[in-house]
């Protein structure tokens, strides 16, 4: 049934369609709502789920390693800060092989103090194992939340949702919110292969030497590499029943694309309609939206993109010493192929500058005109410096 | 434990590829191969101890397990545990100064308990013709209490449940010694009083009133047809006032002579000025009474409201009725009319000195005086025994008799009988409840003395807590009302507690009758609580030092080995496989029920106590 409702309660929405047991969250601007609206769907009693109260979001994770571990479908929501914090307990529960799913807002990195959309949270926690999906709407958050069940409980890897601060988390957007029956037959109850059982103790997280833990690593990253597989089929399961096409990426209008956008997050929104303005001006411009980030889709990637000249990627958000975290990862993937599109970095929209549709024409013109080998860091005040 | 035990699921695994590893990170196998009870040094123990309440009592009384009968609406048997270990809760739960209450956990956390008050209601719902435990068939042995008092009382009934044949001399028409003619009426009925002693009859004690050893029958008779004596006779000469032109004259009463009379319905001739001086309960007791029969009273009390001896709560009632305090205040003489009845008494205003012998600072005279107009002057600044009965035979020191540990007297001349003492004549603070402990002590002592047991190896077993409790149960071997292992010398104080685990809730107040009503009448100043209101004071004790089963243990437990003993079994059994001797049951029990003993002490969570001597079951 189609609802208008932000996307903080997409995420609340697809917590209690796919029916999770504990939630364990602390609160942080700008995810509170999401555990606001799932506390009351419990008193409503239209979610059966055990909420923990934890004083930090290190303890929330943990909490939900925990339940988890015991074999019960668990969730978790954060940004920014809390995510940072959370960060040990992220390693170990992708080296537990725990599926729990976890909603993050991409919100940005303090200090300065900002609460508004920024990617740099969830792209610092790309080592830790973590599936990662950037969102691009409220729909997509929503199905996203009930695809990522089904993939984390087929592999046996954790999945992180993300999506925007405040353009998403807390802007109104229609969601075809499915049927509760319609759910469980895509997603049926979590069958653990092993969990906490007192008639049948096992170890878990036990102590591993230089002789195995290698293999041990090895087994998870390669098991990891599968959701390039999975994905697209579960993807496709999705489309029969509810009617919704997703994939490891989405390309826009790059058929015959002589330079093609790489964005994710929404500024994919605003780019279809910088494409669509540039294609009216005769311009061949081409979108390609990253979606799954983790594990990296390099072949599609390449696949998408081979056959453009040149590639913008735009980044909301700046590795520090480093660059733009997307431009790296596209630049890596294309590296093998024998005539990779020269790739060019775009840093905009960092701690939730707004990034337009004008901006992203403006960004796509600049590169069609220019061959910089720098970056190029959009909207970046430089004028005079006023000292008095 | 053998280390070396180890299920055959236990073997060393060799992965040749990555994957043989399993899916999730965990062990190949179950790991209940792994004893991780050989990890421990030190392992948990349930073990009930000694409340800081039941420590404080002198009597020793088993306060937190009648508490939790009164909890499961079982009436007569919190009755029966306190009879174990004092004759008349009725009684007591009226006059009792409550040192257990002033002990009591739960002061740190709002207020204490209203033990007295449970008291109070338990004696007045059991059965005082409840017996418990049965008294033992008689052994022959025969007892002669001299005086029927609390401390005589106490000794004629546990002498009784012991299997001795007891005889009460009193002295007076009544039984009770200082509750029937001491405490005024209003705060222990005479039909409480009544009651009881039909109790002890209906025991098999005989009762012999009007009835006086040294003047009505000699102490030698006493002594020679008894196999054990006890004297419980009590303090009877008030200490004089030092009043020129002299004391006493007319006008010039006892306080305990004031209550005598007044318990007997006698008439007393006083007011209808009074001015009473002293601060003790006595002081306090008369100048109440007086009030109620109609006269204008003050009290004169030489050091302040704080160094009185006298209940604090008495004194507040006592203002509340409507009588004068003048502290730092003593009596200096008397001015007299011609026909040499009182006008006035002379008042020398007093200061507080350095601390006199009795560790409260002395009071020290001021040259200044004033003068308080009355008809009528009560001393009641002191009581002595009296031990003319005695004949000499038994020499008193200091005031009183010496005894022994055992409360054997001193210096005795050669008598067939073993002759014991007890209540305010030897050197013990004068209150029922003290008194009440000494008889049972005595008894119990006479026990040992009959067995031919040595008295210090019993104390050993029977003491509870570190004060000069004894406990009348473990004696008799009687199991504590929880199956389960109980150290009665451990006490749990406050610091001892986690009081993080209890919630506030307010003590329920006392059914106290209004000013105005009490000051008219001898009724009882307040009313017992209903049992509404025993259960929610009740259910604020903490039950310090005892398990109740809350679970704490077996919810904390991070190896799942605290497990409930099942089929309707009290408590919880440890899988000592596997503890890990982490001690968090032990931290986490609110109430410091479970010790952490060495892992080399045998631990049988259940084996009961056992009686003392193989003469009872």
């Amino acid at each position: 049934m189609k609802q208008v409702i932000k996307g903080n309660h997409a995420v609340s929405q697809g917590v209690r369609l796919c029916r999770v047991q504990v939630v364990s969250a602390y609160p942080i601007t700008p995810q509170t709502s999401i555990v606001e609206e799932i506390s009351e769907l419990c008193a409503q009693g239209k979610l059966d789920a055990e909420f923990i109260k934890v004083e930090s979001e290190h303890s929330a994770l943990a909490a939900v390693v925990g339940s988890q571990t015991a074999g019960v479908r668990s969730f978790t929501a954060t940004s920014s800060q809390g995510l940072l914090l959370m960060h040990e307990v992220l390693h170990w529960a992708a080296g537990s092989r725990l599926p729990i799913v976890l909603a993050n807002v991409n919100r940005a990195v303090g200090p300065g103090w900002n609460i508004w959309a920024d990617q740099l949270d969830s792209l610092s926690q790309r080592d830790t194992g973590w599936i990662q999906i950037y969102c691009e709407s409220n729909q997509e958050v929503l199905d996203s939340m009930i695809l990522a069940y089904r993939l984390a409980e087929l592999l046996y890897v954790p999945v992180m949702l993300t999506y925007d601060a405040f353009f998403l988390s807390h802007t109104s957007e229609v969601v075809d919110v499915p049927e509760s029956g319609e759910v469980d037959a895509f997603l049926p109850p979590y069958d653990p292969l092993f969990f906490l059982d007192v008639e049948n103790p096992r170890m878990f997280g036990g102590m591993i030497g230089p002789e195995h833990y290698y293999e041990e690593r090895y087994k998870m990253h390669k098991e990891t590499l599968d959701a390039l597989f999975r994905f697209p089929e579960i993807c496709g399961d999705f489309k029969s029943r509810f009617g919704r096409s997703y994939d490891l990426l989405e390309t826009y209008r790059t058929e015959d694309a002589e330079m093609i956008l790489a964005t994710a997050g929404t500024i994919t929104s605003v780019s279809r309609l910088a494409v669509d303005r540039l294609r009216g001006e005769g311009k061949k411009v081409g979108l390609m939206k990253i979606r799954m980030f983790r594990p990296v889709p390099a072949e599609q990637w390449r696949k998408a993109l081979a056959g453009a000249r040149k590639v913008v990627v735009i980044d909301r958000n700046l590795s520090s010493g480093h660059g733009g975290v997307f431009a790296g990862e596209v630049k890596a993937a294309l590296y093998d192929l024998d005539r990779p599109p020269r790739v060019y970095s775009t840093v905009a929209g960092l701690g939730g500058r707004d990034v337009t549709s004008e901006d992203v024409a403006g960004i796509a013109e600049h590169f069609l005109e220019h061959d910089d080998k720098e970056p190029l860091y959009w909207g970046l005040k430089k004028g005079e410096p006023c000292r008095n | 434990m053998d280390s070396r035990k180890r299920s055959r699921s236990a073997h060393k695994v060799d992965f040749k590829s990555w994957r043989d590893f399993t899916p999730m990170n965990t062990s190949v196998g179950t790991m209940l191969h792994n004893l991780t009870g050989t990890w421990r040094y030190v392992k948990p123990c349930y073990e009930d101890k000694t409340p800081a309440c039941q420590n404080a009592c002198p009597a020793g009384n088993d306060i937190e397990a009648f508490i939790k009968l009164i909890q499961k609406g079982d009436y007569e048997n919190a009755c029966r545990h306190l009879k174990c270990e004092e004759p008349f809760p009725a009684v007591l739960g009226r006059v009792c100064f409550g040192f257990c209450e002033a002990a009591c956990n739960r002061r740190v956390l709002d207020e204490g308990i209203s033990i007295r008050e449970l008291e109070r209601f338990v004696g007045d719902h059991g059965s005082p013709a409840l017996r418990f435990p049965e008294p033992a068939e008689e052994h022959g042995k025969t007892l002669a209490v001299v005086g029927s008092g609390p401390a005589g009382m106490s000794a004629a009934y546990f002498a009784r449940l012991l299997g001795f044949r007891v005889t009460v001399f009193e002295k007076e028409p009544e039984m009770g010694g200082i509750l029937r003619l001491g405490i005024p009426a209003y705060r222990l009925p005479r039909e409480v009083v009544a009651r009881e002693f039909e109790g002890l009859r209906a025991m098999g004690i005989r009762l012999i009133p009007g009835t006086a050893v040294g003047s009505d029958i000699p102490i030698e008779r006493i002594l020679k047809e008894h196999d054990y004596v006890f004297l419980g006779t009590g303090v009877h000469a008030s200490l004089p006032l030092n009043l020129a032109p002299g004391a006493p004259g007319p006008g010039i009463l006892s306080g305990l002579e004031l209550l005598r009379k007044t318990a007997l319905n006698e008439p007393v001739d006083a007011g209808p000025r009074v001015v009473v001086v002293g601060g003790g309960n006595t002081a306090v007791d008369a100048a109440r009474t007086l009030v109620r029969l109609g006269n204008e009273v003050t009290v004169l009390y030489r050091r302040t409201m704080d160094e009185m001896p006298a209940h604090h709560e008495e004194v507040r009632d006592a203002q509340e009725e409507g009588l004068t305090f003048r502290f730092l205040a003593s009596p200096a003489g008397l001015l007299l009319y011609e026909n040499g009845r009182i006008r006035c008494v002379l008042c020398r205003e007093m200061e507080l000195g350095p601390p006199d012998r009795s560790g409260r600072p002395g009071p020290v005279e001021s040259d200044r005086t004033f003068e308080l107009e009355a008809d009528t002057v009560v001393s009641a600044i002191g009581e002595a025994p009296l031990f003319d009965y005695l004949g000499g035979r038994l020499p008193a020191e200091n005031g009183v008799l010496a005894v022994g540990d055992d409360l054997r007297v001193h210096k005795i001349e050669e008598t067939p009988a073993v002759v014991y003492a007890g209540g305010d004549i030897i050197d013990i603070p004068h209150t029922v409840v003290h008194a009440v402990a000494a008889g049972k002590r005595a008894a119990l002592a006479m026990d040992c003395d009959r067995l031919g047991i040595a008295w210090p190896e019993v104390l050993e077993e029977i003491r509870t807590g570190d004060g000069g409790a004894l406990s009348f149960s473990r004696y008799r071997g009687l199991p504590p009302l929880n199956p389960v292992r109980m150290n009665l010398r451990k006490v749990v104080r406050h610091e001892d507690m986690v009081t993080d685990y209890f919630m506030e809730a307010p003590r329920v107040p006392a059914n106290r009758s209004e000013a105005d009503d009490r000051r008219n009448s001898f009724a009882p100043v307040s009313r017992t609580f209903t049992p509404d209101q025993a259960l929610d004071e009740a259910n604020r004790c903490l039950h310090c030092g005892r398990c109740t089963e809350c679970n704490n243990c077996l919810v904390f437990c991070p190896d799942l080995c605290v497990l409930p003993r099942g089929d309707g079994r009290f408590g919880y059994e440890v899988d000592y496989d596997y503890c890990k001797g982490c001690g968090i049951c032990s931290v986490e029990c609110p109430r410091n029920a479970v010790t952490m003993v060495d892992e080399e002490t045998p631990v049988d969570l259940y084996n009961l106590i056992t009686p003392i001597n193989e003469n009872f079951p």
